[in-house]
């Protein structure tokens, strides 16, 4: 069967209608698709558009960024509590993030109109601590559930000289290990 | 339920092209060739939609390197990853889902291509449940240009292929694209953001990467496609000949 080969022109509808048209091809031999293409043709023409190389000038912004107003309380969130500390589970499609929760708060709050806008940070994130949410600025440790041993504290070092300074006293310091130890490296 | 499309039908009836199409048996065949539109679509609207919203078919390609063509197709671009207009994809996939339905009942050969490794199987099985073909592996240079030389002097030629993916896997564009609008043979095309569409005879703007996304497509392929031979086969019953007189292919 003859056929056109030149798919940088026209379409594949047009090629073949035009091989029909000028009697190349017979009506017997017409493709199954062309009468369902001519019925329902696609919404744009599948023309071969030649890539262009550079775009000079200046370029426009053809695919708009997407912002919402609600990402200005995401990015103060993220700026005063880090990554959040809970983690995303993507595989509920129902889930609440800390920072959408922080969001939707915020939103309240704000529809409320009662508080300043200063304030407005510091009252959610009470609002959410007091939902037992542990939210914590960035820099400041969470609250330690254990106190730590104040043996941890101290330093071999300090402990050795005081041993030493001690050592013609007789008596010894509380908390210090066998007076006899050998000196151990302070790492 | 035929009634809204038998409407549709008779009005393309009236043209004179279709008169002259050369149906030996036109009347009934031209009314269920469209009313074969209903199968696919009818259930299909809002099923695809909600099944589209509800999967994760978004998620396109990252750090911006959407195609210029593509980009009539992008809502918009958050943080750098392009987002995908559903709204358009669901016209392009009824578009593109009818078209291989109809072309399915015109018992045809349809051919599923796909350079992804990753949905190699999932393609490879969708072809096989249809009863069509796939070709999930290196695309020779003369599969179909030079097919008579390569498969023997009689060999037919696939009368649409859809392809899965557009890409191949150096990220290039895959030569059966090519190739098919070479062959004047049409093609059925998943594109991504990253792809180029021209060529494509009816490109449905989605993702390409997911398996959900994939899964979805071939689903929607296998039941629009195993539909629109059910209803060939009920036609043929109905009017009770055989199957090689009513094709109009050669």
């Amino acid at each position: 069967m003859a056929g056109s080969r030149l798919e940088k022109f026209g379409t594949v509808f047009t090629r073949v209608r035009d091989l029909m048209r000028s009697g190349v091809v017979k009506q017997s031999d017409k493709p199954i698709w062309y009468d369902v293409y001519k019925t329902f043709p696609p919404m744009k023409d599948p023309l071969y558009v030649r890539p262009v190389a550079k775009r000079y000038g200046k370029k426009e912004e053809a695919v708009p960024d997407i912002f919402y107003r609600e990402d200005e309380n995401r990015a103060k969130f993220y700026e005063g509590c880090g990554t959040g500390p809970r983690a995303f589970d993507l595989s509920k499609s129902s889930f609440v993030s800390t920072c959408q929760r922080f969001v939707e708060k915020y939103t309240e709050f704000e529809s409320q109109g009662e508080l300043e806008k200063q304030s407005l940070f510091e009252e959610t994130g009470k609002a959410l601590l007091a939902e037992d949410l542990g939210l914590r600025r960035r820099g400041i440790p969470a609250v330690a559930s254990e106190t730590r041993n104040p043996v941890l504290g101290m330093k071999l070092t300090d402990m050795l000289a005081e041993q030493q300074a001690d050592a013609p006293g007789g008596t010894r310091a509380p908390g210090k290990e066998k007076p006899t130890q050998v000196p151990l490296n302070p790492q | 339920n035929f009634m809204p499309v038998c409407s549709l039908g008779l009005c393309g009836l009236h043209h004179p092209w279709l008169v002259a199409a050369g149906y030996s048996c036109s009347g009934p065949l031209c009314a269920t060739a469209v009313a074969v539109k209903t199968l696919p679509l009818q259930t299909d609207s809002t099923n695809v939609t909600d099944k589209i919203l509800n999967l994760p078919l978004e998620m396109p390609d990252f750090f911006r390197c959407a195609d210029r063509l593509m980009e009539p197709y992008l809502f918009g671009s958050r943080l750098d990853q392009d987002i995908i207009d559903l709204d358009q994809t669901v016209e392009h996939l009824q578009s593109a889902l009818n078209f291989t339905a109809h072309i399915a009942y015109r018992g045809s050969v349809i051919l599923f291509v796909s350079r992804r490794r990753q949905f190699g199987h999932l393609v490879e099985s969708t072809a096989q449940d249809c009863g069509e073909y796939a070709h999930t592996r290196y695309w020779q240079g003369g599969l179909l240009t030079n097919a008579p030389i390569q498969y023997g002097p009689g060999v037919r030629l696939p009368d649409l292929i859809v392809f899965f993916s557009t890409l191949n896997n150096v990220f290039q564009q895959h030569v059966g694209v090519r190739d098919a609008a070479k062959m004047n043979i049409p093609t059925v095309g998943l594109v991504d953001s990253n792809c180029n569409p021209s060529l494509v005879t009816y490109p449905v703007p989605g993702n390409d990467d997911t398996p959900a996304a994939m899964e979805l497509y071939c689903r929607l392929f296998k039941m629009t496609i195993n539909r629109a031979k059910d209803k060939r086969r009920q036609m043929e019953l109905l009017q009770g000949r055989s199957a090689v007189g009513l094709t109009t292919s050669s």
